[in-house]
This record gives C-alpha cells, structure tokens and sequence, in this order.
C-alpha cells in the first residue's frame, strides 16, 4: 500500500477521508477512489508523551495535514522542527504494532 | 411528553477502589439513589447503566442485567447505554424519555465505570478505542492528543494562555476540596503548575500544549438518579428538581473531517435545543457542571453553550467569575479534574451535583439560590454531546 | 562492640562527596527539602517504612521490605557505601530514596518509597538519587530495576534506559543503565531543586524527621475513605 484511499463524490465533489456510505456534502452514494495529491500543509499537530499500552515511546508527534487536493488526513510527524503552516511530504511507513503485527500509516516529513 | 422529576440521587467517592467490583459500585450507587428517593417498595420500571468500557476493563458486559439481579430489581427493564464519555449523559436521556412518554413511572439511571483494573497504558489504549480505527487509532493517538491537536488551533485563534488553562484547573481543585466525593483533594497553586522556573518537572507535557494538571485523573466510581412523575416524586416528597430540557448532538468521527475543528458544532446544537426545550436561555442558568476532560474544554465548551461569546470566557475566567459566588460558577463540584473522571459515571454526577445545588444541599460547594442549572456531557471528542436543563420547581 | 571481630564483618568503605541539599517546589507550592541522611536516623525511617511491608497495593511491601532490610543493613555496617536521601515539608518525611556505589564508576540504585503521592515526590527523589550518583559521587553509570510497573513507566521509558545484560543484586531481575550521557540529556526535564536551601527550611528539616502514625501512612498511600455525605 502506497498510500491511503480517500474518496470524492461523484456527484458534488465533495473529498472525504476516511470513507462513509453517503456524502458529507449532499447525501449521494457514488464515489470515486482518489489518493492525495501535492504536498501536505500542516493544519494542527500535538507531541504525545504518554502513549497507549504497546508504544513504548515518548514525544511522538501527531498531525492533521491538508493536501492539495482537499484530502485531510492524520498521521505520524518526523521532522526535527514543527511548524503550524509547514509542508511536508507523505509516505506510508510502520506506525505501530497491533496484534503482533506492523501497521503502515501517514508519515509525513 | 409529562414532566420528569429527579426525586432521588447517589454518589460513591470516587477515587481507586480496589475492593469494589465494577456491578458491587453500580448497585451501591443505584441503591443510595433509590433510598434518597424513599421509593421503598414502589417498582421501579427500568434501570439504564451508562458505562464505556466494561468489556475492556473489566472482562464483563450486559452489566445493566448484572446489577437488576444484584439490586433485586427483577422483573424491570434493563439496558446499558454506551456513549463512550457521555455515556452517563446518554443513559439519562434514555430515563427521561421512558418517564416523559408515559411508558415508565420511576426509572433508576446508574452510571459507572471501574478504569484502574487495569495499568495507565492499556488505560489509554481502551479509551483510544473511541477513535477512528483506520484514520486514528494506528496512529497511537490519544483522548489528550485530540484535545492537544483542538487545543493547539483553539488557544491561537482566541489568544487563551496557560495561564488561562491553569486557572480552570486551580479552581476545580480548590472546588474539589469541598467536595467529599471528589477523587482529588489536592490544593495546587500557579507557582507549582506554571510560575515557578521549575514547574514543568512537576507538571510535564502530556500531549503538547496540554500539560499534567490540565488533564482529568483515572478514577473508579459510580452516580445514579432516580427519575419518577411529578405525582409519584410529590407522593415521595421530593419533587424538587426536574429535568426541564434534554438535547443530544452528533458530528464528524475524526477531527479532520471537520470543517472548522475549532468549531464544535454538536455542543452548540445540543445546548442551544435544550435551553429551547426548557423555555430557558444561557443567562437564566445559576450554576453549570460542564466536561473538563481537559482544562481546554472547560473554556471551549462555556463558549459553546452560549455562556461567553467566542473568546471571552478566558478573561471572565481570570476575573474569577467562574468560581462558586461568582457570576456563573462552573464546576463547583471540582468537574472532570478533581471529582474525577469514571467515564461512564461522569454524565450522571453532574446531574447529581446539579440536584444537589438546586436543592440546597451542596455543603460548603452550595452556590446561593441556585434555581436552574446546566450540565454538559462530552461524548468521543466532542461528536456526540447531551445537555441538559434543570430546574428547581 | 568488639571492633577486631567488626573489622571482619564490615564491608570497607569508601570515601564518599556529600549531597548538597536542596528545596523543590511542588504543584502544590509547598517546599521539599531533600537532603542525604546519616546512619543515626535510620531508626527514625525503618518507623515510616515500617507500615508499608503490608500494603500490597502497588508493591508496597516488597519495596518496604527491601527497603527496611538496605537500611537497617547500613545503620549495622553491613552494606558498602550506601547513601541515603529523603524528602520532607515542613519536617515531614515523605519519601526515601536509596543507592550504594559497586565501584567508583558503577552505582546500583536500590529503592525508590514515596509516603505521599500525587505530587511526584517518588519522580524527584529518584532523580535527586542519580543527580547525586552522576554529579557529585562522579560516577558513570547507575544500575536500575523496578518491582512496579509504575517504576517501569517512570524510570526506564522516562530516561530512555538501556538494558544490560546480567543480573541486578535486586532479586536478580533485569537491570538498565543510566549513563551520564543519558543523565545530562534529560536533566532539564528531570531533575528539579534550588540551591542552597534558605535557612529556616533547612534547620526545621534538620532539627526533627517528623513521621506520620502507621494510620496516617496508611491512609497516605491507600487513599482515604470518605463517608460524609455532600
């Protein structure tokens, strides 16, 4: 997986991530799977350091970026310096471990 | 819809209660409720448990069944309501609607929730469980990480400082102290939180801008309420809160999915539906138990529910209006902060410190003739709020 | 007390720089004074730590337990180069920390008991103990382990510690290391504490360790149990 699906109303063009079953927008159903696109802006981020059972860090830092293209999306921040505003490019890497298992997510730098 | 009445109210302390099973809790709760009343041997119709995480914490679930067979209750209705944190607010609103239609006489509404079964960490990772598991949870995002990432662009766009934060969380303590059945009995000052050079190693970040004290406690603890007709709550002798307006609000899952995320939307139509519903505005409210999960959201969620226009509250906080025998006190009961924070009780004991005060028997917490008071309870990260409007009779 | 046959039993000692005393100011706003201790008032501690060998709750007892037995072993001269640091405000003890030195460059950190919490007292006097270590006994690195999980979050994921291999002397459990590159990165973030500490404080510190009744400790460390009403 390269990156994440997200989805744009075929009727509206309303873009939506992650997926719902009717359009935020104007209630449709039809969607067209389209992937962000261009560079990522930061919207808000925040550094965590108490973290749930299994991530056995501190400091991790989380935020929501806003691709050119509309797609809004969570993910993981590795840049030494983080500013409201910044653009950063995405990538899909292990984010953490579930069940035993290595889960890719947003990586954004 | 007919007129419900709070004719009887419980509260255990909450705090860590090692002894207590999550079920034993509930019931203590239900039972000081049902004796508050005086109900006796008058059926109670229904009993709606509000609570989060039995299934995670605790290793149990249909819980509301459990404590019907523990309270003797039998043959009554029984449903757990889950809402994650307005649970308790949720069950509430199930109770009110069983009276106010006409189908239930006298409804037992219990919320609980036992967290410190299990260690911080897994704490964390249950409550995360209300995030989007595909475009949140794997990220290893927290409650306090949404707050932070809120409380990032809601403290730019409206200039509140840390200071502003570490007020709220200064008075709530101070409130707590009153309070018998608050989880926290602990004076912290503006020097040890924030002045002092070296406050930051008493008060570290948590989830940036938010630091330790602006968060809420784990606690273990339940409330209950016991709604009944205004005949059965007059023939009880303790008709004298009513429920005057219930209003439930959704919104988008994630944070990013909203258009403004500073904008929370599900709080502003659920209060502004049930002051509606209550014939009431903002300024008819004497007292207000709102949701401090975070010190953040004790700003936010005032402006919100129209008591401060957008931005202000952070000054009128500073002015001290916020505090008991100010001009709008909130949270005398020590809010989320100090009383503590039992996910699915939470909903529950703002009511029941709402009845206590409009009822005169808040103690030294009493806010001077309270008449109509305001709760707010604060679902996932704010995508599914209740308010409620009480009032004295 | 027949010194030839102690001269056998004692382990020798060392030469040991004193830890300076400081004040902290906590959350509360109230001052901690936190000051290394000498063998003579170990009958006045084992009376605080005494209490907690039957409180399971967190590992309490385990870690009085140990803690009791460090103690009263160095009061007798029967551990090496042991120091002892404890945390009071306004007279009273509310907390113990405890180390020895293996070797001039290797410490071994032995017991962390905090007799009230919520304030971080554990968290400051634990970094008090390896501010004394790395800064003024001028060692290189500190042997660590815990008995409790909050030990663990605190200690090892807080500082970053790196595992070693062998035994802990604690029980033989897992130890981690505390280099003085680890210390000094997060120093700022860790270890609180002005100096000297103002005079009244200190001489109300220094005259009496005021101990809280075993029911005070208790209730310290369990939690107290409200039964007002409203």
């Amino acid at each position: 997986m390269s990156t994440i699906t997200a989805y744009k109303c075929t009727n509206c063009g309303q873009v939506m991530y992650p997926h719902h079953l009717r359009c935020l927008n104007c209630n449709e159903r039809e969607f067209e799977e389209i992937e962000p696109e261009g560079k990522a802006k930061l919207l808000t981020y925040t550094i965590i350091n108490e973290l749930p059972w299994g991530i056995d860090e501190r400091g991790r830092i989380l935020g929501v970026v806003e691709f050119e293209n509309g797609v809004r999306a969570l993910g993981l921040i590795k840049a030494d310096k983080v500013k409201l505003g910044m653009k950063l490019s995405a990538s899909m890497e292990p984010v953490r471990v579930i069940g035993g298992e290595e889960v890719l997510g947003l990586t954004y730098s | 819809m007919r007129p419900v009445v709070i004719a009887g109210v419980g509260m255990i302390p909450f705090e860590r209660r090692d002894e207590d099973s999550l079920v034993d809790m509930l019931s203590m709760a239900g039972l000081e409720a049902m004796d508050d009343a005086g109900i006796g041997e008058h059926p109670i119709d229904a009993v709606y448990v509000g609570n989060m995480a039995s299934g995670l914490f605790n290793r149990q679930v249909s819980v509301a069944s459990s404590v019907v067979d523990r309270l003797n209750l039998m043959p009554a209705a029984a449903d757990r309501v889950e809402n994650g944190p307005a649970s308790g607010g949720s069950a509430v609103k199930n109770g009110f609607l069983a009276v106010a239609s006409g189908y239930c006489d006298a409804v037992l509404v219990i919320g609980g929730e036992k967290m410190r079964e299990v260690i911080g960490p897994r704490a964390t990772d249950v409550v995360a469980c209300m995030t989007h598991p595909l475009a949140e949870y794997i990220y290893g995002v927290t409650l306090p990480g949404l707050a932070g990432m809120f409380a990032q662009l809601y403290m730019e766009k409206y200039g509140i400082t840390r200071e502003h934060l570490a007020l709220v969380s200064i008075k709530n303590q101070d409130n707590g102290i009153l309070n018998p059945n608050a989880h926290i009995h602990m004076k912290i000052t503006m020097e040890g939180i924030l002045t002092h050079p070296q406050s930051h190693i008493n008060n570290p970040v948590v989830a940036e801008p938010l630091h330790l004290y602006d968060c809420c406690p784990v606690s273990d603890g339940a409330a209950a309420v016991l709604l009944t007709t205004e005949e059965l709550a007059a023939s009880l002798g303790k008709a004298a809160v009513e429920i005057a307006g219930v209003a439930q609000a959704t919104d988008t899952h994630t944070l990013q999915e909203r258009s403004d995320p500073t904008d929370l939307k599900a709080v502003t139509i659920a209060s502004q539906k049930a002051f509606s519903m209550a014939g009431m505005e903002p300024g008819d409210i004497d007292v207000a138990e709102l949701h401090d999960a975070f010190t953040i959201l004790e700003i936010a969620e005032s402006e919100h529910a129209g008591f401060f226009a957008k931005g202000e509250a952070a000054s009128a906080i500073k002015a001290g209006e916020t505090r008991i025998g100010g001009k709008l006190p909130i949270n005398p009961s020590g809010g989320l902060k100090a009383r503590g924070h039992p996910v699915g009780a939470t909903g529950v004991a703002q009511i029941v410190e709402l009845v206590w005060q409009l009822r005169g028997e808040a103690g030294e917490r009493q806010v001077e003739g309270a008449a109509n008071g305001f709760s707010l309870n604060f679902g996932g990260f704010g995508n599914n709020v209740l308010a409620f409007v009480l009032r004295r009779r | 007390m027949d010194m030839e046959l102690e001269a056998y039993l004692r382990p020798p000692e060392s030469e040991m720089a004193p830890y300076p005393a400081k004040v902290i100011t906590l959350a509360t706003g109230k001052k901690m004074v936190v000051r290394e201790v000498t063998r003579d008032t170990v009958p006045e501690l084992l009376e605080a730590v005494m209490p907690t060998l039957f409180i399971p709750r967190d590992y309490y007892d385990i870690v009085g337990a140990r803690l009791y037995a460090e103690l009263l072993g160095w009061y007798r001269y029967r551990v090496k180069d042991e120091f002892c640091i404890i945390g009071q405000v306004d007279g009273f003890l509310v907390g113990i920390v405890n180390s020895r030195m293996y070797s001039p460059e290797l410490g071994i950190s032995l017991h962390t008991l905090a007799i009230e919490r919520g304030m971080r007292i554990g968290a400051h006097l634990f970094a008090a103990k390896m501010e004394h270590h790395i800064e003024y006994l001028d060692q290189e690195e500190v042997l660590i382990t815990a008995e409790s999980p909050i030990g663990f979050r605190r200690w090892m994921i807080e500082y970053n510690l790196e595992k070693r291999d062998g035994q802990h002397e604690l029980g033989g459990a897992t130890p981690y290391a505390l280099t003085r590159e680890l210390y000094f990165e997060n120093k700022d973030r860790l270890v609180a504490g002005e100096r000297p500490v103002p005079a009244e404080l200190l001489e109300i510190a220094e005259r009496e360790i005021k101990v809280a009744s075993e029911d005070d400790i208790r209730e310290k460390i369990l939690g107290a149990r409200r039964r007002q009403r409203r």
